[in-house]
């Protein structure tokens, strides 16, 4: 068990940068997300920490030890691969046992130590078998307890659900939680699933571009989003950003107009809201523009309609109904407002 | 559909059934007629009467009694030591095979996970050293090997041929290394390998058929070669395919033709067995590099 920190880091490649200078300390035992599109570098991030990627710039520091240029064996973390990395010529048994055979742990404890990992990702009836014979989610916990048999200092876990189905994700997902919980090894886990990151982590980090956006606790990340980018990355939909004018503690745009600013901001602006903390009123609402599409959610009803030339969504009750074209009011009061600067797409703080 | 396939037209299935048959005996007739003839007398095999008498054996029987001699083949073996000859293309064979796999591998792997440029030309250097006629190489080295007094030994004709072979050992192994993914080998380094142990443990054992089928490509290529081995070895070392010629070349007396027609079956022999052995993992190879690599 460990602390990671990461000085400064940068990787370039010739003129192309990867990571921009990332900068952060991750506590030991804390479950870490980086988060973003792809080509963000956040799976370069973590194959610099695993030791497969030179760093360019900056020092990785793994408990005590500065590790830039040690050799993946001697970091003392495991990997779980997004297209797992399984030996195809040896039996799940042997996949697993494989960490232990090659750093010569005694071998009298080799049987009991794949067993306990195998009984944690209930692999145990399927030791004898091939890769090649299991599903998608079994060679994952393969990966998995090939991964923590070995108790290393830190997992490193780069997309490992994006190559099972919806269902089998959200329960393989669960099952990573409670292995953390579990064993409470360090974690930095590599996704662009936002759905992912906000239910695994303890932190998140949001990368765009090879620099880092965000730091932040899920709710922290949800509810105060840094910029224009995290805002638009986090949640489903992505919160609404509408371009306008603010003037005298008003925003005003094409179809919306909004009061109760603070009469300090002027000028150009972003405004962001989230579909579920606007509604649908009878009248007198901030927002009055034709409804552009209805889609039935089942548990909600969700409307868009064209506000200064972007499509906006706001979530209705579930026994809403409209007709396309219909113009409705929608109530979008200052308070669940987010400001962020046009130009640069900063969040502007409203105290 | 399945039941169009099932019904072909009677002159259709006529028709390939008497093409496959006309290639089999096209290809096949060299060696069987050899093999047949190779138990007869020179006076049948090169009868000047008539081509039957090489398949009746009337001359063979006059000389010896039966229709079938085994003259050709203890004339070769035993009266003219064809046996040296056979251990020369073992020992020359299993060194340029063993030796062009090692460096193969090892170079192969070292290419197909290099990051550099230079990676590319290095193939295409090795493409070009390829595409040459073997004879080129051997006409350079023979002064300097005269001179250093190395000529005529079987070690001598092992490095050339490794040198000939290296360069097509390498293509063919770095593209099954391509197709080999990066995760396996990162995944073994994370879970405690050197770069040589991912290699040996993770990476070699899922080459295999690449192995195989690589290294039955350099067998015959050293089993087969005739333009290094009878320019850069002494008679004493000759391989098989030298000593054949030279049963040939010779100054002709009663029966020596007969000994290389009886060489050059005993020589053939093991490569059928070879292929018939291996011809699983060489249909394996051949694929997977075809369509990965």
């Amino acid at each position: 068990m460990a602390q990671i920190r990461l000085k400064n880091v940068c990787k370039r490649w010739g003129s192309f940068v990867g990571v921009d200078n990332f900068d952060l300390e991750i506590p030991d035992r804390e479950f870490l997300v980086l988060l973003g599109p792809s080509g963000c570098g956040k799976t370069t991030t973590m194959r610099m920490i695993a030791g497969l990627e030179t760093v360019t710039e900056g020092e990785i520091w793994l408990g005590d030890r500065m590790v830039n240029k040690l050799e993946p064996k001697d970091r003392d973390i495991s990997m779980v691969f997004q297209s797992y990395g399984l030996y195809p010529n040896m039996t799940v048994y042997e996949n697993i046992r494989f960490p232990l055979r090659v750093r010569r742990i005694p071998k009298e404890e080799h049987d009991k130590r794949v067993m306990r990992a195998a009984e944690m990702v209930e692999l145990t009836d399927f030791l004898h078998r091939r890769p090649a014979a299991l599903s998608g989610g079994q060679r994952q916990r393969v990966a998995l307890a090939r991964a923590i048999v070995r108790e290393p200092n830190a997992f490193l876990m780069d997309e490992p659900l994006s190559n099972l189905d919806a269902k089998l994700r959200v329960s393989t997902r669960a099952q990573i939680k409670n292995l953390h919980h579990t064993l409470k090894t360090t974690t930095i886990y590599v996704t662009h699933d936002q759905i992912e990151a906000m239910t695994l982590a303890d932190r998140v980090v949001v990368m765009n571009k090879g620099v880092v956006q965000q730091v932040g606790t899920p709710t922290e990340i949800y509810d105060t989003p840094a910029n224009t980018f995290v805002a638009g990355f986090i949640g489903s939909p992505a919160m609404n950003l509408i371009a306008g004018t603010m003037k005298d503690g008003v925003f005003s745009g094409q179809n919306i107009s909004v009061s109760g600013f603070n009469k300090s901001i002027a000028g150009e602006v972003t405004l962001g809201f989230r579909a579920e903390d606007a509604n649908v009123a009878t009248e007198g609402g901030e927002i009055s523009a034709p409804i552009y599409s209805i889609e039935l959610l089942g548990e909600a009803t969700m409307i868009s309609m064209r506000v200064a030339g972007e499509l906006v969504s706001i979530k209705a009750a579930k026994d809403f109904r409209a007709e396309i074209g219909d113009t409705i009011s929608a109530s979008v009061p200052a308070g669940i407002c987010h400001l962020f600067d046009s130009k640069t797409g900063a969040r502007i703080e409203q105290d | 559909m399945s039941a169009s396939v099932g019904k072909q037209p009677l002159y259709l299935k006529a028709a390939i059934s008497g093409f496959v048959i006309l290639w089999l005996i096209v290809a096949a007739f060299p060696f069987l007629w050899t093999v047949w003839g190779s138990f007869k007398v020179e006076a049948d095999f090169f009868s000047r009467v008539g081509w039957w008498n090489a398949i009746v054996g009337t001359r063979t029987e006059l000389q010896t009694g039966s229709p079938f001699t085994g003259d050709g083949y203890y004339g070769a073996w035993v009266t003219r030591d064809f046996w040296r000859a056979v251990v020369n293309t073992g020992i020359v064979t299993i060194s340029v095979t063993a030796i062009s796999l090692v460096l193969g591998t090892l170079g192969g792997y070292a290419l197909a996970r290099s990051g550099h440029k230079y990676a590319f030309w290095i193939l295409i250097a090795a493409l070009v050293f390829r595409a040459m006629p073997h004879i080129t190489l051997v006409s350079g080295y023979l002064l300097p090997f005269f001179e250093l007094n190395i000529w005529g030994h079987l070690a001598t004709s092992i490095i050339v041929l490794v040198a000939i072979n290296q360069p097509f050992t390498l293509w063919m192994l770095h593209s099954f290394f391509l197709s080999i993914p990066k995760d396996l080998d990162e995944s073994a380094m994370v879970d405690g390998c050197t770069r040589f142990q991912a290699f040996r443990l993770v990476v070699i054992p899922v080459m295999w058929p690449g192995v195989i089928t690589t290294g039955l490509f350099s067998f015959l290529l050293a089993y087969n070669d005739f333009a290094v081995t009878s320019m850069l070895l002494s008679q004493d070392n000759q391989t098989m395919v030298p000593k054949i010629s030279s049963f040939l070349g010779s100054i002709q007396e009663q029966g020596n033709v007969m000994y290389a027609v009886a060489a050059v079956v005993s020589a053939t022999v093991p490569l059928f067995i070879l292929v018939l052995f291996f011809q699983r993992q060489i249909v394996s190879g051949l694929t997977a590099g075809a369509v990965k690599g």
